[in-house]
């Protein structure tokens, strides 16, 4: 019998702008020590499908309005809120995708991974004291015996990650969901989690459901994956069977939008190339899977952009009057050149300094030292005036699509606004005439200019934010994790948008990720930076084929594979 | 599903180009504002309060409240609905006369404590620093001293008087809207968005009015709509100290004149005055409430 079974669940939220069928009569099971991947994209329902095994799902809006969840043979969409509450956490817990948020910042890690022991066993709290150190040590946070008295603000993410896993196994549960529990996380740092995760499944047997939008993460560990697309259930099988044999055009769509390191294409699939609309499968495209070497064949250009021992340094205040009593140096002395219309890809983990040197290229922070060539021209010494002039030629695109949009402003206002700082379009006409340009170039349409930001999806927003940055005309543009917000369809979708624009205009980009697989295939050259340095920076497959660094080298191993491990042995066979 | 899915797309396609009119975060709250059937009523007491004053202002209703119309002390009847005071006046023409006491001082405070409370909300938000601290340690200091005594100093240097009560309240009640002001810019100036328009090259200026102010503003209509509540209960308290309103009704007027009343079993002139009050009051409470909620500032279609 099976652990945890949907059968025909069908949750619907109740919104002003009428029902919304968030999960439509979707079943599968999970067996004792199996791992399920879910996966889909935001909004897909994966998420709502999670929190309906847990009853969590709020309500109103939402209900579970049909279909069952048998957990051990009882339904769990029937069973009284008390009965659940004892469930909840003891036989199914949960794990959340922002490890920041998801502890409490003033209680101590100890008292959390305790709480649950005291509530749910019974123990007392010097017992339950006890065993928070030995799973502390267990999830391998180092010395426990002193972490186990910290707050959560004294740990770094991928720990505090581990203190949420600690608190869900804390009373060996027989389910375990993991809602993207690695996606906010560093690669290396999450390679140590999932591994960390697999051990701990295989140790106390417990079935897990792995919810994600990044197929390559569960290729390893899931046994069996569940596809979810339009609240629908569209493939389950093994993942095996999944990598090899994917029957939906959406499955598809997703194992090929995700750029991999031994595959350079020129452009990538996108789920859009497998299927239309409505859902139905399309024919593939014979000549976009194929390889090209455009990219190594690109030739020699003029110099665009030089950086010279530039550097950042963040002051520190304290004492009485807040007086600088030191400071943090965020870049230090970082130098490199760029050539016109090549990409130079900038990676590291987080807070290595990487978006503080997108920034302080564009003058958004004030360097401490150093020099910003671009042109010919110190940027550095320019004045406030000439910066003005200057901030025409150069852009940049930010992470966040959701707040770098001023959401009182329509798409329209957004667009013209450049043109009216930088006198681009000799009337009103002329600008609104290139604002529907702009709009058809990034794949919008004209009649969209009169709407506003939230009436978008995440993805035709990042195509605003790079309208917008081309409505002046610019050569050169910083792309700051413009794709790691969107789900892996849409960030194929921007990507190779981001190439279209580059190969039509000419235009020169560096792109900030921690996203190694996306930087290498946007990009022509790679600089790795760590701890406010560039480390290493060579040509794009130089540095992803043989890696001078030991550090860089890490990076690399820690990057998911993207095809199960039983696969794998067998190619190598 | 997929049915209904691409009817919606068609039907879309068919009507794409003069649909396509873009719904603004504000019409969306006026939806959000509507669907609430007591913050509607209410909404419509207020402005049916406004007309009245507006009204009465003008000369066209209560314009004859001075007039003796009957016997002193008459009690209500179909005559006089809220009866007469001790001059024969009619109370229910007092009453309306006194909205228009209300609204204006409810309206003119609000106007002269906005500019003050926006302007320095956000420059101390938005430039920090020293600029920042001056204002803080301005507006503490202010608010330090209680409100009531505040009131009645200012009230006793401008001597008695309807322009002394605008100038009182309104230079009282900006320090709440200074510090949310303030708040809201500090958390919205390290947005992106703000970042962005620095790097197409707008300036402070055009980043602070431009960019953030319209984002802060629904601040403003909250504030607006709870003022008017404490400003007419403020302008009471004045005039029952005797700091307030003369030579025309208001409502502080009236129920000051009713302490003495009393006494006698005259209830009327201070029932009508507070009922009259208390509709309002509640009506702009309620609705505060509401648009706070119609207005959530948290962005939308996150997620």
């Amino acid at each position: 019998m099976s652990l945890i079974s949907f059968k025909d669940l069908t949750v619907d939220f109740h919104t002003p702008e009428g029902m919304v069928r968030a999960v439509n009569k979707i079943s599968f099971d999970i067996n004792e020590g199996q791992t399920v991947g879910l996966v889909g994209e935001s909004g897909s329902g994966k998420s709502v499908t999670s929190l309906a095994a847990m009853r969590l799902i709020p309500n109103p809006p939402g209900i579970i309005s049909g279909g069952e969840i048998l957990f051990q043979g009882k339904d769990l969409t029937k069973v009284s809120e008390d009965e659940m509450r004892k469930i909840r956490g003891n036989e199914i817990s949960m794990i959340f995708q922002e490890p920041m948020t998801a502890l409490n910042p003033v209680f101590r890690v100890g008292d959390q991974i305790a709480e649950v022991l005291m509530l749910h066993r019974g123990m007392s709290r010097k017992e339950a004291w006890e065993k928070a150190e030995m799973l502390l040590d267990q999830v391998g946070i180092p010395s426990p015996k002193t972490s186990i008295m910290k707050y959560p603000h004294e740990m770094s993410g991928g720990q505090k990650q581990r203190v949420c896993i600690a608190i869900a196994i804390a009373c060996e549960p027989k389910l375990l969901i993991c809602d993207e529990p690695t996606t906010a996380l560093d690669v290396t740092i999450q390679k140590q989690v999932l591994d960390l995760m697999f051990d701990l499944q295989d140790k106390y047997n417990m079935g897990m459901l792995f919810i994600t939008h990044d197929l390559s993460v569960i290729a390893d560990i899931a046994d069996e994956v569940v596809v979810m697309y339009r609240s629908n259930l569209v493939e389950d099988n093994t993942t095996e069977k999944i990598f090899t044999h994917a029957t939906h055009p959406y499955t598809k769509g997703l194992l090929s939008c995700r750029p991999s390191l031994d595959k350079n294409p020129s452009r990538l699939l996108t789920v859009a190339d497998f299927m239309d609309e409505d859902g139905n499968e399309l024919k593939v495209d014979e000549a976009k899977l194929v390889p090209d070497d455009k990219k190594e064949k690109k030739e020699e250009t003029p110099v665009l952009l030089e950086v010279n021992g530039l550097s950042t340094h963040f002051p520190i205040k304290g004492g009485l009057f807040g007086r600088t009593v030191d400071h943090f140096k965020a870049v230090k002395e970082v130098s490199f050149k760029l050539q016109k219309g090549k990409t130079l890809g900038l990676v590291g983990e987080s807070g290595c300094g990487k978006t503080t040197l997108g920034r302080t290229i564009l003058r958004l922070i004030e360097p401490a030292g150093g020099q910003v060539i671009y042109d010919g021209i110190d940027i550095t010494k320019l004045d406030k005036d000439q910066m003005r002039d200057m901030r025409s030629r150069m852009q940049i695109i930010f992470q966040d699509p959701y707040s770098s949009l001023n959401p009182r402003m329509t798409v329209g206002e957004i667009l013209l606004e450049p043109m009216n700082l930088h006198n681009i379009g000799v009337n009103k006409e002329e600008k609104v005439e290139k604002a529907k340009w702009l709009m058809e170039k990034v794949g919008l349409t004209a009649a969209q200019l009169s709407r506003y930001p939230h009436e978008f999806s995440g993805g035709q927003r990042q195509r605003i934010c790079i309208a917008r940055a081309l409505a002046v005309n610019p050569e050169f543009i910083i792309c700051d994790e413009s794709v790691s917000a969107l789900d892996v369809s849409v960030q194929a979708q921007v990507l190779n948008l981001l190439l279209d624009l580059q190969e039509e205009f000419g235009l020169t980009y560096i792109f900030i990720s921690h996203d190694l697989s996306v930087v290498n295939f946007i990009s022509d050259e790679v600089a790795v930076m760590r701890a406010g340095k560039i480390v290493e920076m060579d040509r794009a497959s130089t540095v992803y084929h043989s890696p001078k660094m030991v550090y860089t080298k890490t990076l690399l191993e820690a990057i998911p594979k993207g095809i199960p491990k039983s696969l794998l042995e067998k190619q190598n066979q | 599903m997929s049915m209904s899915k691409t009817e919606a797309l068609v039907k879309n396609n068919v009507q794409s180009v003069d649909l396509l009119k873009g719904k603004s975060l504000w019409i969306d709250a006026w939806n959000r504002l509507k669907k609430d059937k007591i913050a509607v009523s209410c909404l419509f007491i207020v402005i049916f309060y406004a007309l009245i004053a507006l009204l009465s202002a003008v000369g066209v209703i209560a314009a004859d409240w001075g007039a003796e119309v009957g016997p002193s002390y008459a009690p209500p009847s179909a005559d006089y609905i809220f009866g007469t005071d001790i001059f024969g006046r009619d109370v229910f023409s007092k009453v309306i006369h006194g909205s228009q006491v209300a609204m204006s001082v409810g309206l003119i405070s609000s106007l002269i404590a906005i500019p003050i409370g926006v302007t320095l909300g956000a420059l101390a938000g938005y430039f920090g620093g020293w600029v920042d601290e001056v204002i803080v340690w301005f507006y503490t200091t202010f608010s330090s001293i209680p409100q009531i005594m505040l009131l009645m100093s200012i009230a006793l240097i401008l001597g008695k008087g309807i322009n002394t009560v605008y100038i009182a309240l309104g230079l009282t009640s900006w320090v709440g809207l200074c510090r949310l002001i303030r708040g809201e810019v500090m958390k919205h100036k390290n947005r992106e968005y703000v970042q962005a328009a620095g790097a197409i090259g707008a300036g402070h200026g055009r980043k602070l009015f431009k960019h953030i102010i319209p984002n802060v503003s629904h601040i403003v209509i909250i504030f607006t709509s709870l003022q008017f509540q404490i400003a007419i209960k403020s302008e009471v308290i004045l005039s029952y100290l005797g700091l307030g309103v003369s030579g025309q009704p208001s409502w502080g007027t009236m129920i000051d004149d009713a302490k003495l009343e009393l006494a006698r079993g005259v209830w009327w002139q201070l029932a009508g005055a507070t009922l009259a009050m208390f509709i309002v009051v509640l009506a702009f409470n309620i609705l505060g409430d509401a648009l706070r909620d119609a207005l959530d500032p948290k962005l939308k279609g996150k997620g």
